[in-house]
């Protein structure tokens, strides 16, 4: 029996389920437990009002956590995306200023502010060298010091706009009885899945995070590679950041703290490797529900602050232990 | 390379020998000297705008502040450079001198035995935490990144289950003797720290850490043994952010259970000034305490330079950037001479 279970993976190897394609199913199997288990112990819970409220949390989680993937595939993290969200979330009501005809300028200058930072990051990173670890975490600082500086704490006399009405539709609207956000989402899911396993840009993107050394000798630009991935990991975080104040309506000062380690969490759930090379949105984005589901449930059956923190630090120990392992070496 | 100075005459070869030993011990060490040369720097600048601000220089007051201010950070970065060193990274320390600032706050009563038993209780909580971040990582093999972040989450759990609203308080003798705010004593500790610190480095357990740091297979194949290496690695690292805990609880005076949160990144920041390579391997703990200082000393520069205080992290990320690309620079010059 033992035996015949440890043989399992090959087995399943011969349906086409690699050890890349497993960590994606494991990760949605993770989710749709999640939500058996939340209707056993809250009924109601899996109805499909809740399943969207979950899905349109994650959908934040999900998209912060697209640009956590890019750089965590070749290898690096980006420390930033607390006060580059931050900043790009008061950026967006302070330019748009609650006005429609103000949205598409306002979402312009905020996903160029989110552009700018990861050039910058990515400028530090393959350029000078700068370990991706202290070059982002020093630029969550600057970004932390401009945007309290130059919103006056969130005392400035914009920085209590709206967003524009617009923005708020698109986030909290719904077509066919499905909330906008969600197919919003999808189409990113569909687009970075796409880039990544079908464009030269996304295989590059593996390769260098498999082995730098040998991509350069192949005639990949690895520092052009570099540059763009942390560009799209400022641009997500900017992106979030505008529907999050679409979906609550106003900016605030620290709403950008949960997203580092949740869209840390949500990459590692997807099975995606943190040293880079091995991975797929598609995981991370299950990896996003997961987290969020997890969460839910848990406040769902009341359980106070610290059982959540603790458990939730069990259960990726968990999740981690069931897949997240090194290859045993030598 | 061996024929060469077969050829040569022993006096030059002598010669060579010794320069490039210099050379060698220089470039070894330029992070360590750098992270110094920029601790220097901040405190003459510091110094410098004090006496523009106040007409005199920082007197007996201001080191005693800036040395108690330092202290929780510098054993928080002493306890993250013993797991960066092997190759690692810890993300739990904050969550840690969370842990152990409630744990303090809520039950050191003002008797003596009291705060003995419960500093002695606390580290070995320290040393518990440190021993399960160790275990996943060796026996689960994991990524220490990965783990730390999870354990960060059990910690701070733990500590607001142990102490739900800031408050408790610990007993003013405790801060007396920790972090007495009537005299720079707290350098006491700082020397006995760096005293142990030259002596670990030469221990089995100290070496093997710098050279799992530096080559895992080839430390392996030398018959280092990794894997209670790297968990005492781990252990010392929870022991030295649960001291950093204490630390934290006698220069507030009280507890709060997220106070520690801030000193993840710091800890990891100081670090990093200090020169220690975050691939694993190479820096000491003496620089991770230069930095500690220089990253509380630059608030204070920041305050006497009349920064606006919601500007203080962008300088401070700046600075972290700069203190980076320059020491690499620098360091890039040595190796390329060498």
């Amino acid at each position: 029996m033992i035996g015949q279970l440890s043989r399992l993976p090959q087995r399943l190897e011969r349906f086409g389920l690699t050890t890349d394609r497993r960590h994606i199913v494991y990760a949605f199997a993770a989710a749709i437990m999640l939500f058996i288990v939340g209707q056993l112990v809250h009924p109601g819970f899996a109805s499909i009002n809740s399943i969207e409220a979950v899905l349109v949390v994650a959908s934040f989680v999900g998209l912060v956590a697209a640009g956590q993937t890019f750089v965590v595939l070749i290898g690096g993290i980006d420390l930033s995306i607390p006060w580059v969200l931050n900043g790009a979330a008061i950026l967006m009501v302070t330019s748009s200023l609650g006005q429609d005809d103000r949205a598409l300028y306002g979402v312009a200058v905020t996903l160029g502010m989110g552009l700018a930072v990861g050039l910058v990051n990515g400028l530090g990173v393959a350029l000078l060298a700068v370990p991706p670890v202290v070059m982002t975490l020093g630029m969550d600082g600057i970004m932390e010091g401009l945007t309290l500086g130059l919103s006056q704490g969130l005392t400035c006399p914009t920085c209590a706009s709206y967003a524009p009405p617009f923005v708020q539709n698109v986030v909290n609207g719904s077509l066919l009885g499905i909330p906008t956000d969600l197919f919003f989402w999808l189409a990113v899911i569909v687009l970075v899945t796409f880039v990544l396993s079908y464009t030269t840009f996304g295989r590059r993107t593996y390769a260098v995070g498999n082995n730098p050394m040998a991509s350069y000798l192949a005639g990949i630009n690895v520092r052009m590679v570099t540059i763009v991935l942390y560009m799209l990991s400022g641009m997500f975080a900017a992106l979030a950041a505008i529907l999050l104040v679409g979906f609550g309506g106003q900016a605030s000062l620290g709403m950008g703290d949960p997203y580092l380690f949740q869209s840390i969490a949500a990459v590692v759930i997807g099975g995606v490797y943190i040293l880079g090379g091995r991975g797929n949105y598609l995981g991370t984005a299950a990896g996003s529900i997961s987290l969020v589901a997890l969460v839910t449930v848990l406040m769902a059956v009341n359980m106070p602050e610290y059982g959540r923190s603790i458990i939730y630090g069990v259960v990726i120990l968990i999740l981690l232990l069931l897949y997240g392992r090194e290859e045993v070496e030598g | 390379m061996l024929l060469q100075s077969g050829k040569a005459s022993p006096s030059s070869v002598k010669r060579r020998d010794f320069q490039s030993r210099r050379v060698h011990f220089i470039a070894q060490n330029v992070p360590l000297l750098l992270a110094l040369l920029i601790l220097v720097c901040t405190l003459l600048l510091y110094a410098i705008l004090f006496y523009i601000n106040q007409r005199r220089f920082p007197a007996n007051f201001e080191i005693t502040s800036i040395v108690n201010n330092s202290l929780p950070l510098a054993l928080a970065a002493v306890g993250q450079t013993m797991v960066v060193l092997t190759g690692g990274i810890d993300l739990s320390v904050g969550g840690m001198i969370d842990l152990a600032n409630s744990l303090a706050a809520i039950n050191m009563q003002n008797n003596p035995s009291s705060v003995v038993e419960w500093s002695v209780l606390i580290l070995l909580v320290g040393a518990a935490g440190g021993l399960l971040n160790g275990l996943f990582v060796v026996v689960g093999r994991l990524q220490p990144i990965l783990v730390t972040l999870a354990t960060l989450s059990i910690f701070q759990g733990l500590a607001i289950r142990v102490l739900p609203a800031p408050g408790g308080a610990v007993p003013p003798a405790f801060t007396t003797a920790l972090t007495n705010p009537a005299a720079p004593t707290g350098l006491v500790p700082l020397a006995l720290l760096i005293a142990l610190w030259l002596l670990f480095r030469r221990t089995p357990l100290g070496v093997g850490i710098f050279t799992i740091g530096n080559d895992e297979q080839a430390a392996r194949a030398n018959g280092v043994p990794v894997l209670t290496t790297k968990l005492g690695a781990y252990v010392l690292g929870g022991i030295l952010a649960a001291l950093a805990g204490l630390f934290l609880a006698a220069t507030s005076t009280s507890g709060d259970a997220t106070s520690g949160n801030v000193f993840t990144l710091t800890s990891i920041a100081a670090t990093v000034l200090g020169g220690v390579s975050l691939a694993g391997g190479r820096g000491s703990a003496m620089g991770s305490i230069a930095g500690a200082f220089v990253l509380t000393t630059l608030i204070n520069v920041l305050f006497f330079a009349h920064v606006d205080p919601l500007y203080q992290s962008f300088y401070q990320g700046l600075f972290l950037i700069l203190a980076v690309v320059i020491s690499s620079l620098v360091g890039l010059y040595f190796r390329r001479r060498k």
